[in-house]
């Protein structure tokens, strides 16, 4: 990475940093939403564009980090941060007991897996005595935006410094090597079920760091807001419409379409759900590398960057 | 004892209907190799297709199947033609991908058109059942289990007899070779398409007539034919009733035995663990 590169995101970060000095209550609500998002399309990135396992189940980890935060402050009267551990510890559990059988499977056959374990998590907690069953959990509430948004731009921060870690790293390598040929990459000796299961595990930590951080700012959970599996939908389209398998992509998908889905929503409500599906129809078709490659590839090919993606995948 | 047979004949019942649902998927995923997770939203959109015929133009359900079916034939053949197979060569995320952002659009288009009240198809015979020993037979239940049958064994015949059936069977085999038959893909790719989504249609008429439909019974409904789909196996259109009838027999033993909420919990599970055990099926080849 160049420096003029390193002095730019240094400058949006600072700019990141500062909003709740400048901008209006709203816009740090809406901050905090869309950072959150970003983490979760990060998380998806490592497992999903990274190792090219698309899971449609990471909302299970969202949720159990919520849950593991919620338990803690209102059952047991810990601390918010001990709360954090908590929900990490078992996303990870989950992670490893699950990832390892489920892991096995390629493909479609991945996807629905984790897609029918996320629906079957809502069905779980909401028999869960120490989870509130269907009532759900009050947490005590604490009113202060500035500070949970920092607490979402600082996660959002190390999660990507994680990746970018990842993208030089022995072990990225080896993830990016299942990701192209996964017998190949066990042929020339990568662990493979050790790396997919840690690159699982770690998607779930930042996402369950999300869902914690959501959590005890909402102060309120239920089974079904916490399980809630069009989060799947909303971090994948935007890891993909980004770039997945880039450092910068998710967070530019996940920042862009919070912006226009919170604007639509404001204009025309009730046509922001209908935006996401036309945008993820119309991005498989014309940009199904994201918006990194097609901001990349724009410059040299011009418009026939979009006729040549269909060329390439028609029949 | 008589509630256990009462058990076993609804989750049969049930289990007819949801092998009709699973057809759909199953023969596009076997012959296109795409997992259509908006399946389940058109089953919805077949439902109220139904449910607008019977209210506004009182054509009873099961005589409007074939109208229901036809429309939905044609809103598939479309999709195919002028927007899947656009990807259809593209890596499998992609695919699954822009199923799903049909499955969302097809979900908001329904919430604002439809709005999202739940909606019965009721019509006067509804409410008659037929005795049988001390199991009752709900008469819907009964029709609808009748006509899924019966739409599940004419595919099988009129994938083995027909022309279109055997072209259909070729591609799923082999494209290249199907091609240098005289096969021609994308119209063939669109009929597959075009006749899965006739089928779904067709579910989402018998799903009205015996339970309720609303715009957001898409997702679990696609979960479920999934789920289906690998129990039965993709080689053989008979092997979705296998599925479908265990599926609604355990989900119906669960619901009386632990409890309504844990009948998703069960299915899903039975997913899981087919999947991890034996990725191809249980009635399915083992590679």
């Amino acid at each position: 990475m160049k420096a003029w590169q390193i002095g730019m995101v240094l400058a949006a970060l600072l700019l990141l940093a500062g909003v709740p000095w400048y901008g209006s209550d709203v816009l740090v609500q809406f901050g905090i939403n869309a950072l959150l998002l970003a983490v979760l399309a990060q998380g998806w990135n490592i497992i999903g564009g990274y190792t090219g396992y698309a899971s449609f189940g990471n909302s299970v980890f969202y949720g159990l980090g919520a849950y593991g935060v919620a338990i803690a402050m209102v059952q047991w009267q810990l601390p918010f941060g001990v709360g954090m551990v908590f929900g990490v510890v078992l996303a990870v559990v989950f992670a490893v007991l699950l990832g390892i059988p489920v892991l096995r499977l390629k493909g479609h056959y991945f996807a629905i897996a984790t897609l029918a374990l996320s629906q079957v998590m809502t069905a779980i907690v909401s028999n869960v005595g120490l989870a509130g069953q269907n009532i759900g959990l009050v947490l005590p509430p604490l009113n202060n935006d500035p500070l949970f948004y920092e607490l979402s731009l600082g996660l959002l921060t190390v999660a990507t410094l994680t990746i970018w870690g990842l993208t030089r790293s022995r072990f990225g390598f080896g993830l990016i090597a299942i990701r192209e040929n996964e017998e190949g990459a066990a042929v020339m000796g990568v662990n493979t079920t050790l790396y997919k299961v840690l690159a699982f595990a770690l998607s779930g930590v930042f996402s369950a760091l999300a869902g914690g951080i959501h959590a005890y700012w909402i102060t309120f959970l239920d089974p079904d807001s916490a399980f809630d599996i069009s989060l799947n939908v909303k971090m994948i389209i935007m890891a993909v419409f980004g770039g997945p398998g880039t450092v910068l992509g998710p967070i530019v998908g996940a920042l862009s379409l919070s912006a226009i889905s919170e604007f639509l929503s404001s204009e025309v409500t009730s046509i922001a759900g209908l935006f996401f599906g036309l945008v993820i129809v119309a991005a498989v078709v014309l940009m199904p590398r994201g918006l990194a490659d097609m901001i990349r590839r724009l410059r040299k090919t011009g418009w026939r960057y979009f006729s040549e993606n269909i060329r390439a995948h028609r029949l | 004892m008589d509630l256990l047979a009462q058990i076993l004949v609804n989750g049969t019942l049930q289990g007819g209907l949801y092998a009709v649902m699973a057809l759909g998927l199953a023969l596009v995923w076997g012959v296109l190799n795409i997992v259509n997770l908006a399946h389940g939203a058109f089953i919805m959109l077949g439902g109220y297709a139904s449910w607008y015929l019977y209210t506004y133009a009182h054509i009873d359900p099961f005589l409007g199947l074939p109208l229901t079916a036809a429309v939905m034939f044609g809103l598939g053949y479309g999709l195919q033609r002028g927007l899947l197979n656009l990807v259809i060569r593209a890596p499998m995320f992609n695919t699954l991908l822009i199923t799903f952002g049909l499955e969302v659009v097809l979900t908001y288009l329904a919430q604002l058109v439809f709005s999202a009240d739940f909606r019965t198809i009721n019509p006067p015979y509804a409410g008659n059942s037929l005795a049988w020993g001390p199991v009752v037979l709900p008469l819907a239940r009964l029709a609808a289990f009748g006509v899924a049958i019966v739409l599940t064994v004419g595919m099988w015949l009129f994938l083995l007899h027909t022309r279109l059936g055997r072209a259909i069977r070729a591609t799923a085999q082999n494209l290249v070779a199907a091609r240098l038959y005289g096969v021609e893909p994308r119209h063939l790719y669109a009929m597959t398409f075009g006749l899965g989504i006739a089928l779904a249609g067709a579910a989402g008429t018998l799903y009205g007539t015996v339970s309720q439909i609303n715009p957001y019974i898409g997702a679990s409904l696609t979960a479920k034919s999934f789920a289906i789909s690998i129990i039965g196996g993709l080689e053989n259109p008979l092997g979705v009733i296998v599925g479908g009838l265990f599926l609604g027999i355990v989900e119906s033993l669960t619901t009386l035995y632990i409890g309504q909420t844990f009948a998703d919990v069960a299915s899903f599970g039975i997913l899981v663990l087919v999947l991890i055990v034996r990725p191809s099926g249980l009635l399915g080849k083992t590679t």
